[in-house]
């Protein structure tokens, strides 16, 4: 009796599942920051100033302003757009935000071509891993049709959380080909959370060495691209970057459910990446 | 608040001990730790009163005799803090390492100061042993660090005759990240993103903690407006994860319709979040000051939600509780007992199911706290059943609470301004019911007002040892159903 009981609630609630793939952040709801080709105002250096994980370094080219933005360091915490007086930064609603290469997550609004840009993006500090390279380097459809994640959690449990609510109904990830094993053994990739700190790092390696090939990982949330507020601490909390190769980086404190959605969908193959 | 302070010598605090944490007294142990490893520095907790108070006793030759033997709840806190500062609790009957594995140097004690006597050398060895239980025919099974579901890690070592647990050994501290340290190295303006990310799903409770520690030091009160701002805020937080939490106890006796309705309902909940402060997990809206300003129609959209989850959940909850399969694999499994909970100083929603009437937002004052503090839902049994009957419960007096708190809420401004630099030598400590129970964030500033010590006490810290002590005698089945009913964080634990 009580199966029919919950047969007929379900029945009646009718259909939860959001049908527009990738809808933009409601309003008032902080996505990651983005620069515009607002100026910014002479001597200013507010954003630098508040910025909790220094995400932000301030360079100057022909007398202008010049800023790089690193989304691997930033943890959306909005106080840069509150505290730009001539929103040159400003928030950015997209859910697609995942990228394949680690320096795609750095933006900026000097002119590409200048040396003074390229000088101030070189000297972003960017990880190699300990432990080999990347082993997918060309194009690949293995994943096309159907992907199997181990989730490794060394976080706070907040991205966790959230890739438990892109399972839901409402989110429902796995219409998208996508299943969250529990065996290493049967898994295609890897999704790490969490900085990686010295006391996970053995596990997360054995994980690693146990998938067999062809294998992906993601990095997903800030702490694992960087470490985000837990980088320069003694647990060597520096995100996983620094030990395996990682194909995915999906950043956010936590990213949204539809931000992890796309970024299996790019490691998949089957949405391109937010920026090359 | 601002605790008092005593600085006694090592005697007299035991004495203290004695007389203040026997049975009949009305007063807990908040956390014992120490500054720089010179010292030992005790919070003691008056919830009558609604008070706290700090006792400082420096200690010789870095050892003292542990308090273990006399009072259980002092077990871990004993264990982290020859972690954190290599003090030697001398007696302890298991003197292990507690966050630090074998990844860490032999003598490595990141928060100590003070310089280690000569000659001193480690007890003990990084290796972890476990507890070896003998007979013929036992087993061990160890689980962990990396677990089959989406879960922080931990490790797990059962020792199991046949299907059932004859010990359970949790080991954790996979998940140390260094944040204490953090906290002192980061300028205190911004040290609130850290103490947030201790464990982001409890974001708005520990940032709140944090700030009304901060602000007692500061001796600064934020404007009545952001203290009930603050208080809807951690309702709101609570009030998500608890959905989450029954939702999550569903999956794993298996009745999975309904518990994807309770992940979909607990969208709703992050609405109100996304509503309030524009982050799903209210992360960077409390900091010390106040918080971000709220426009008044978020706010009656917030109280409409409200209106509509309490009509939402209502057949779903009924549905769990009349389950006459769910009503058995939760009735008298995993007891934690009234004398076990009181003598290990369990906090939040497992002592309440064991019958122990404690919640902080009855006696200690913070937001809108103790006067808009919902009664306290307490249960007697302790099993896994009465735990849920409480988180149900809260479900309801915190929808209770989030609506009257909108109705009564003032206009005005929701931010004072900080002063430039801290009071030297000062205390402040911030307590917080937050989800899972009573979290304790606690400052000490030096000679120059920067942030000498900062301790964090998760309410996990105190319950986890009731995990391994409940399922004895119960089934490994059963197992991943007690653990679910607690529901404790291992990030914030290992800190």
């Amino acid at each position: 009796m009580t199966m029919l009981k919950l047969f007929t609630y379900l029945a009646g609630q009718g259909i939860a599942t959001q049908r527009k793939l990738f809808p933009d952040l409601a309003e008032g709801v902080r996505g990651m920051p983005m620069l515009t080709d607002a100026a910014c105002e002479s001597g200013c250096n507010a954003c630098a100033e508040v910025c909790p994980t220094e995400a932000i370094n301030l360079f100057k080219y022909d007398e202008k302003g010049g800023i790089t933005l690193d989304l691997g360091s930033c943890i959306n915490c909005g106080y840069c757009v509150d505290v730009c007086p001539t929103k040159t930064i400003v928030n950015n609603p997209t859910t697609r935000v995942a990228v394949k290469s680690r320096s795609a997550l750095i933006l900026t609004n000097g002119p590409k071509d200048k040396t003074e840009t390229q000088e101030a993006i070189a000297k972003i500090k960017l990880p190699t891993p300990k432990f080999g390279a990347r082993e997918l380097t060309k194009p690949f459809k293995y994943f096309n049709r159907a992907v199997a994640a181990r989730v490794v959690s060394t976080g706070c449990s907040a991205c966790d959380m959230e890739i438990g609510a892109s399972g839901n109904p409402v989110f429902d990830l796995e219409r998208f080909g996508v299943t969250v094993v529990a065996s290493p053994r049967f898994a295609d990739a890897l999704v790490v959370t969490g900085p990686v700190p010295k006391g996970m790092q053995p596990a997360v390696t054995s994980c690693y060495q146990a998938m067999s090939s062809p294998r992906v990982v993601v990095a997903l949330g800030t702490c694992a691209i960087s470490g985000g507020v837990h980088k320069n601490g003694y647990a060597d909390a520096c995100g996983i970057d620094q030990i395996l190769p990682v194909d995915v980086y999906v950043p956010g404190c936590p990213p949204h459910p539809w931000m992890i959605i796309h970024a299996f969908n790019v490691a998949m193959g089957k949405e391109p990446p937010a920026r090359e | 608040m601002q605790p008092d302070y005593t600085e006694l010598s090592q005697q007299d605090m035991a004495k203290q001990l004695k007389e203040r944490l026997n049975k009949s007294s009305s007063e807990r142990l908040g956390l014992l730790t120490s500054i720089d490893g010179g010292q030992l520095a005790l919070l003691m907790l008056n919830p009558v009163k609604g008070t706290c108070s700090v006792l400082e006793s420096p200690i010789e030759n870095n050892t003292y005799k542990a308090y273990t033997s006399n009072f259980a709840q002092f077990h871990w806190f004993e264990r982290a803090l020859f972690d954190m500062f290599g003090i030697v609790a001398e007696g302890h009957p298991r003197f292990k390492h507690l966050l630090l594995h074998e990844q860490y140097e032999k003598d490595f004690y990141p928060l100590r100061k003070v310089p280690l006597p000569e000659n001193f050398k480690s007890p003990i060895e990084r290796t972890y042993q476990f507890l070896e239980v003998k007979g013929e025919g036992v087993y061990e099974l160890p689980v962990g660090p990396i677990h089959a579901g989406v879960i922080e890690p931990g490790h797990f070592r059962f020792s199991c005759f046949g299907e059932t647990i004859v010990n359970l050994e949790i080991r954790l501290g996979f998940l140390h990240r260094g944040v204490e340290k953090r906290l002192t190295e980061v300028p205190w303006q911004k040290a609130h993103f850290v103490a947030e990310a201790v464990a982001t799903d409890t974001a708005c409770a520990n940032a709140l903690a944090h700030a009304e520690a901060i602000e007692s030091i500061a001796q600064v009160e934020v404007p009545e407006r952001a203290k009930f701002l603050r208080s809807i805020a951690l309702e709101i937080e609570r009030l998500a994860v608890h959905i989450i939490d029954i939702g999550g106890m569903c999956t794993d006796i298996g009745l999975l319709g309904i518990s994807a309705t309770a992940g979909r309902l607990r969208g709703n909940a992050l609405r109100m979040g996304d509503l309030l402060s524009g982050s799903r997990f209210l992360r960077a809206f409390i900091m010390p000051g106040g918080v971000r300003q709220v426009e008044e129609a978020r706010l009656g959209e917030i109280k409409a939600g409200c209106q509509q989850l309490r009509k939402d959940l209502k057949p779903v909850w009924a549905m769990f509780l009349e389950n006459q399969m769910a009503i058995e694999r939760m009735t008298d499994v995993g007891v934690i007992s009234y004398s076990l909970a009181n003598e290990f100083g369990l906090v939040g929603v497992g002592a309440r199911a064991a019958g122990i009437n404690y919640d902080v937002r009855q006696y200690f004052p913070c937001g809108k706290y103790p006067e808009y503090a919902p009664p306290p839902v307490v249960e007697k049994g302790g099993d896994i059943f009465a735990r849920e009957r409480v988180r149900i419960g809260e479900v309801w007096t915190t929808l209770d609470t989030i609506e009257k708190l909108i109705d009564n809420i003032p206009h005005g401004d929701v931010k004072v301004e900080m002063p430039r630099e801290l009071p030297k030598m000062a205390w402040g400590v911030g307590i917080v019911e937050a989800f899972r129970g009573e979290l304790i964030h606690m400052i000490s500033t030096d000679m120059n007002g920067n942030i000498r010590r900062y301790a964090i006490k998760d309410p996990s810290f105190d319950n986890w040892t009731a995990i391994s002590i409940g399922i004895r005698n119960q089934l490994i089945a059963d197992f991943p159903l007690v653990n679910k009913s607690f529901a404790l964080s291992y990030g914030g634990n290992d800190g």
